[in-house]
């Protein structure tokens, strides 16, 4: 697996029975990326949103509730962590499982906003997430029928996973990482509590990457 | 001509900019790559020296859970990396005296293995691939977490 051209060379294996955990260079990379966002998770404050009124000299401060706060951050870690396992996983299926509790825990950080029309596209994001987990399920499930095995160890470099596998994965991937297409039209990185929303964003950019990589990959 | 075709191009980012559409966008893809999918199924072939294999006993009242073997012996269990699971093939079946009741008397054990705690472990999923079973349940327990969280909300 490590002679292909995207992975680079073998850096720790992490084993638990059949499922192999694998650090290359570049799942180590995407690694750190995800370590460092968790680690200002914990430490950042949340933004406090201002609003000015227009031609006046009135200016509100929207403050952000503790019980808000601690919920949106224990997500973003959640988010954080489930991103560290997608990265380094050396299974199908556990990358699925791991995708689809990134999709959870995003429709978790934004949840903690008080604001409806936030809310509503969450809600509408959670319908994509739901539908997403179908393709892939399907395209790990498909790989598994075909091949007999979900190990990318074994499947490295033999192509012998079908096309329409493949497809199904990419798709299911892409509807778990659509949630900054939904962020960027609620304005939530404007909103109360700002810092969190961060890691949707972060989470959905490595499963990208990750799945592309497995892709070329088996 | 140009500002035609302008005016569709800002008529369609219109539409794509208002988020409820974007599970509109969503569905038409995936019914494509399904229809794609539908029309690759004769393509896929089937690798025959699969691991994870099982023969099926559809008479025994386990079904299909029955994996055979005798208690408080090793069974053959093929892993992927066996050398990573020393103690498969130990903890093969492990009937509640409930479950071996139901077992005994109807042929529906096969169907209950949610109804009741402590019925069946699967060697393959429980032994070999914990991991898998451990990420299922943080998944759940992330979607209880932000279910209490809306439910107990004051608003």
């Amino acid at each position: 697996m490590f002679n292909l051209p995207i992975e680079g060379e073998e850096l720790f294996v992490l084993e638990f029975g059949d499922i192999v955990n694998y650090f290359s260079l570049y799942t180590t990379t995407l690694f750190l990326f995800a370590t460092a966002f968790i680690i200002i998770a914990i430490i950042a404050r949340p933004e406090r949103q201002t609003d000015i009124i227009f031609g006046t000299d009135a200016v509100y401060t929207k403050e952000v509730s503790p019980d808000n706060l601690r919920f949106q951050r224990f997500m973003a870690i959640a988010c954080g962590l489930a991103t560290l396992g997608a990265v380094c996983s050396g299974d199908l299926f556990n990358f699925c499982l791991f995708t689809a509790l990134i999709g959870i825990t995003n429709i978790g950080i934004v949840a903690g906003v008080n604001n409806r029309y936030v809310l509503n596209a969450a809600y509408n994001y959670g319908i994509v997430a739901m539908v997403a987990t179908t393709f892939l399920f399907g395209g790990a499930a498909t790989a598994l029928g075909s091949c007999g095995t979900l190990s990318i160890w074994e499947l490295a470099g033999l192509g012998m996973v079908p096309l329409a596998a493949k497809m199904f994965l990419v798709l299911g991937v892409m509807g778990e990482g659509m949630a900054p297409f939904y962020i960027a039209k609620a304005e939530i990185t404007r909103a109360p509590g700002a810092p969190y929303v961060l890691m949707i964003h972060v989470s959905s950019l490595l499963i990208f990457l990750r799945v592309i990589e497995i892709i070329l990959t088996v | 001509m140009i500002r035609l075709i302008g005016k569709g191009f800002r008529t369609f980012s219109n539409w794509m900019s208002t988020y409820e559409n974007l599970v509109a966008v969503y569905a038409v893809l995936g019914i494509i790559v399904a229809i794609c999918g539908i029309i690759m199924v004769p393509l896929i072939t089937y690798h025959e020296d699969q691991i994870y294999s099982k023969s099926i006993n559809r008479d025994s009242p386990l079904d299909p859970y029955d994996r055979g073997g005798v208690p408080f012996t090793k069974v053959d269990i093929e892993a992927q990396y066996p050398e990573n699971s020393p103690a498969a093939g130990y903890v093969t079946t492990y009937l509640t005296p409930f479950s071996w009741f139901i077992a005994n008397n109807t042929p529906f054990l096969g169907t209950t293995i949610v109804a009741h705690p402590g019925g069946i472990l699967d060697e393959i999923l429980y032994n070999t691939r914990g991991l898998d079973t451990i990420v299922e349940t943080s998944i759940l327990f992330a979607a209880f977490a932000i279910a209490s969280f809306l439910f107990r909300r004051k608003e």
